[in-house]
């Protein structure tokens, strides 16, 4: 019981980081937040979900498909309602959940209620510690989501583009003052934010399948694991993301399976009593 | 506006509203009540989004509070669903209060945040707590006049509206109001004018938090049977649409949004399931193009012509 909730909680911590990490890096150029991003974690789903089984493509050609799709409806969403709200903070807020209640119901009118799946990658089951057997599904989505999340990690720690990121979220104006063009940094780190929610969809849809309002959950627990970790902290969403995943599966273990969601509230309330900036967050001026 | 101007209008305006159940049917007196309440909701959402520049999405949570407090107190104990309503708002406006110290401090973000997450537990607990709120079910409650009857809710619900408007005029157009604004125009600029942001913002918080909740306890009385929907998102983003639609930040604004927002969704309601979708995209639409809503574009519209008239004048003499 202990180990499995253990490694349930690793693989769902994993798959939260990589959502945080999305939120993490909009909140961190752009000073927005997405309302929309559990929709378009979900969109994702149901993208792979068509594309594997209507269409009949290959699993790994399905996801990139349905994660390039959503960096292009990200970019889109950009361009026309984020964009004219740069300087008011309040009214992207706005744009953004009345988006997410749109797409909801656009989803309900095409998909329907019903829960869909994308076919798994891999069948069968692995005994791990020679204590008990373990989908192999699970584990792949805890390889994959490590991957992205180590990807991720490359291209801002280690490549040019990554250090025009970081600049811009340290100091938005001494960025453009060095020549970098901060409106379409704001567009592409948008997509990228909204491409982080996609590969977490398509990575956790063989699991938990997809539903027209299954996002909510996943986006409210992101945005705990973005204040958990401190606004626009990259690692602060790795650890965090672990730490929910963790305390809502041994929750859901030992205490209640029907409260888990309550549990990761009870920690973003206990943060911003004790921390208000997050594990690894800037003191804000 | 004046004070004096504000209540004169407001009591015509009500004075011909009292007149409605003598000529309006049953289905239509429902319309208009269900509009009264979102009259309620915007109007206070009001007071946090277009006047202090806090984006709440826990207000129909908070509606949920007033309802079920009230609701769980006749139906279990068999308490006067008057003071049930009562004590519904006190207690959403404690915990309207305690979420607002809670997360203020750290600025807007973290409260829309918080609220969504707030509102997401609650919908949580009242499903789960199946014994005490019948979960989806719904929970039967007493009305609040012993013989049914449309007209005395319709007088009731135009009594709460009338109530949370003179409360929010009164507090908006004073000195209080006048921080509220400051506040929201630049907050280090009103906190160098010695204006104590946090305890502004917590205070229209515990104000709007405390109105939600009497409005969602007079509602849940006249429906009768208290559900989840009534603290749901969904209820969220129609108090949200009507807002901006009408016009964040002005004092008419929410009200005809709310109106005019319910009569339009009782006609599209015919096409069933799109009602919600139609609904979204026109408050997208209008959010995106016209920030100011229905009131901007008019003011817009009669600035214009005025200064149309007043150039025209100018050329004539």
């Amino acid at each position: 019981m202990f180990a499995l909730a253990g490694m349930n909680g690793l693989v769902i911590g994993a798959i939260y980081a990589l959502a945080a990490l999305g939120v993490s890096l909009v909140v961190g150029i752009m000073n927005v937040i997405n309302f929309a991003h559990g929709e378009l974690y979900i969109l994702a789903g149901y993208f792979s979900y068509l594309f594997a089984n209507a269409f009949g493509m290959n699993f790994a050609l399905a996801m990139t498909l349905a994660v390039a799709l959503v960096f292009l409806f990200g970019l889109l969403i950009e361009y026309t309602l984020i964009r004219p709200t740069y300087g008011n903070d309040m009214y992207s807020l706005i744009l953004t959940f009345i988006l997410s209640i749109v797409l909801q119901n656009a989803y309900l009118l095409i998909f329907g209620p019903y829960p869909n799946k994308p076919p798994n990658w891999v069948g069968g089951s692995t005994l791990i510690l020679g204590s008990f057997y373990y989908g192999n599904q699970r584990l792949a989505a805890l390889i994959a989501g490590s991957a992205v999340i180590t990807l991720v990690f490359l291209v801002i720690k280690k490549t040019w583009f990554g250090r025009i990121i970081r600049a811009t979220s340290q100091d938005r104006e001494m960025a453009e003052l060095n020549g970098v063009n901060t409106k379409r940094l704001n567009m592409l780190s948008f997509g990228l934010g909204c491409a982080l929610a996609a590969a977490a969809g398509v990575i956790l849809a063989p699991i938990f399948p997809v539903t027209p309002t299954a996002g909510v959950p996943v986006a409210l627990t992101a945005f705990v694991v973005v204040v958990l970790g401190g606004m626009g902290s990259l690692w602060g969403c790795v650890i965090g993301g672990l730490i929910i995943g963790l305390v809502e599966n041994f929750g859901a273990a030992y205490i209640s399976t029907a409260y888990k969601q309550v549990f990761s509230f009870i920690i973003l309330i206990l943060v911003l009593l004790s921390r208000p900036s997050g594990l690894f967050g800037r003191r804000e001026a | 506006m004046t004070d004096r101007r504000f209540f004169v209008i407001l009591f015509v305006a009500v004075g011909l509203l009292s007149l409605l159940p003598l000529g309006l049917g049953v289905y239509h007196l429902h319309v208009m009540i269900v509009s009264l309440f979102y009259v309620m909701m915007a109007s206070s959402w009001n007071l946090l989004a277009g006047y202090t520049g806090q984006v709440s999405f826990a207000h129909a949570a908070f509606a949920g509070i007033g309802a079920y407090t009230s609701g769980i107190l006749a139906a279990k104990f068999g308490l006067n669903p008057w003071i049930g309503v009562f004590i519904g708002t006190i207690l959403a406006a404690l915990i309207g209060l305690g979420m607002g110290i809670l997360c203020l401090r750290m600025g807007g973000i973290y409260l829309s945040l918080t609220t969504l997450g707030f509102s997401e537990i609650l919908r949580i607990v009242i499903t789960n707590e199946y014994e005490i709120t019948r979960g989806t079910m719904g929970l039967q409650v007493p009305g609040l006049v012993a013989d049914y009857s449309k007209p005395a809710y319709f007088y009731i619900m135009l009594g709460g509206a009338m109530l949370t408007l003179i409360v929010l005029y009164k507090l908006i157009y004073s000195d209080i109001g006048l921080n509220f604004r400051a506040v929201q125009n630049d907050e280090r600029a009103a906190a160098s004018l010695g204006v104590d942001v946090v305890r502004m913002r917590v205070l229209a918080f515990t104000v709007s938090s405390a109105l939600a909740g009497m409005a969602g306890g007079l509602y849940g009385h006249y429906l009768l049977l208290i559900t989840p929907e009534i603290p749901s998102l969904d209820q969220q983003f129609l108090v949200l649409s009507m807002t901006v639609i009408g016009g964040m930040g002005s004092f008419l604004g929410p009200i005809i949004g709310a109106i005019s927002l319910e009569i339009f969704s009782e006609y599209i309601r015919a096409y069933g399931e799109y009602h919600v979708l139609v609904f979204g995209l026109v408050a997208l639409v209008v959010a995106r193009f016209a920030p100011n809503g229905l009131m901007g574009l008019a003011e817009h519209r009669l600035r214009g012509r005025r200064k149309a008239s007043r150039t025209v004048s100018a050329a004539a003499g």
